[in-house]
């Protein structure tokens, strides 16, 4: 039974992996914190498990598991916002000296994206993943009206970094 | 806008670029849960074990230990350190060979396995360390209560009060450390058990 419930959850893992691997990407910075976030959603997934009946798609319910456990694990390493601010700073320098290419626009994108904060980081994730408003508050445990709300601030914020 | 459109294009076209784990992969990392506690024991032993000489080093420099009592008392404390430290430079090893084991291990079998043994080590380490300290004291203070040139010319009855009292400090000082030792290792080993019992029902 219990070997029966493992082998469904990991085929699921192994299906759905991208969805951790994407979140990985969005929330750290390196092969490390990379592997060790993936690891602690799968930690999280597999504990959560039995709680997941199929009401909703595995690829759903992973979302917000893997979001809520980026988010918790992000909290605790506040620190790292500082060094991704000196970053931007560099990205902006540099890309001056160039002319406007598209990949030097879009590392400056990803530059901004970093130095939202965990919530944000999130709806920005799930906006790049393509979800509705629906989706994306299920994943976010909070109502539709609050997801667009946050999500029109958190465009209104990147905005902002790019074009102080 | 824009810019997270074209942003939103480039994330979508990274697919193929993502990691991609195989089943066994997953399944083993999945069982591998139990590492990171025994290397938590294992660091908690080191940090003791830098603890200790630490607390020794400190008190001599703040100069509690400047007095010499006798050739018998120095020797005694020496031997008894020299003892305490072999024992716990042991049970540092035995943590760290039971965190390489685990760390390496890849079937739940053996992981179970390793995982009763590390549950034995931390038991064993426990209360050595608790019998090593009643030991010791019990030794000191007899040989304080009826060496010492203060207390020998004392009578009998007021020895015995004494003693008393230090085998009720020392019945303390024991409770305490036992309390320390559960509270510390025995979270860690909680949550070891309860990786055990999962394991133990995915093997049925």
């Amino acid at each position: 039974m219990s070997k029966e419930l493992e082998h469904s959850f990991v085929t699921h893992l192994q299906e759905n992996q991208k969805i951790a691997h994407k979140v990985c990407r969005i929330y750290t910075d390196d092969a490390d914190a990379h592997n060790d976030l993936f690891q602690e959603i799968t930690i999280q997934l597999w504990k959560a498990y039995p709680k997941f009946r199929g009401e909703s798609k595995f690829s759903t319910w992973m979302y917000r598991v893997a979001l809520n456990t980026a988010i918790t694990l992000y909290r605790k390493s506040k620190k790292r916002i500082k060094t991704e601010e000196f970053n931007m700073v560099e990205y902006r320098l540099t890309v001056d000296t160039y002319d406007d290419g598209v990949e030097q626009q879009l590392k400056l994108l990803y530059a901004a994206v970093k130095q939202l904060n965990d919530i944000e980081k999130a709806l920005v994730f799930l906006y790049l993943e393509d979800k509705n408003y629906k989706e994306i508050a299920y994943a976010l445990g909070i109502t539709e009206v609050n997801a667009r709300v946050k999500m029109n601030r958190v465009k209104m914020k990147l905005k902002k970094i790019l074009n102080p | 806008m824009d810019e997270l459109e074209l942003l939103k294009k480039d994330w979508q076209k990274q697919e193929d670029t993502l990691p991609e784990l195989s089943y066994d992969q997953l399944y083993k990392m999945h069982l591998k849960k139990s590492s990171s506690i025994v290397k938590w024991i294992f660091i908690i032993s080191v940090l003791e074990f830098v603890f200790w000489p630490l607390l020794d080093f400190v008190l001599r420099i703040s100069g509690l230990k400047g007095e010499s009592k006798g050739e018998w008392y120095d020797n005694l404390i020496t031997a008894v350190g020299f003892v305490a430290y072999g024992v716990m430079l042991y049970f540092a090893i035995q943590f760290f060979l039971n965190y390489k084991r685990i760390k390496t291990t890849d079937s739940s079998k053996v992981l179970m396995k390793n995982i009763l043994k590390t549950r034995k080590t931390v038991k064993q380490y426990v209360w050595t360390n608790v019998i090593f300290f009643v030991l010791v004291s019990v030794i000191l203070i007899g040989h304080m209560v009826f060496y010492e040139p203060n207390l020998a010319g004392h009578e009998l009855s007021v020895k015995l009060l004494i003693l008393v009292v230090f085998v009720f400090c020392i019945a303390v000082f024991v409770a305490g450390i036992v309390l320390f030792y559960r509270l510390v290792y025995g979270i860690l080993i909680r949550k070891l058990q309860k990786n055990y019992e999962e394991l133990e029902k995915i093997e049925i």
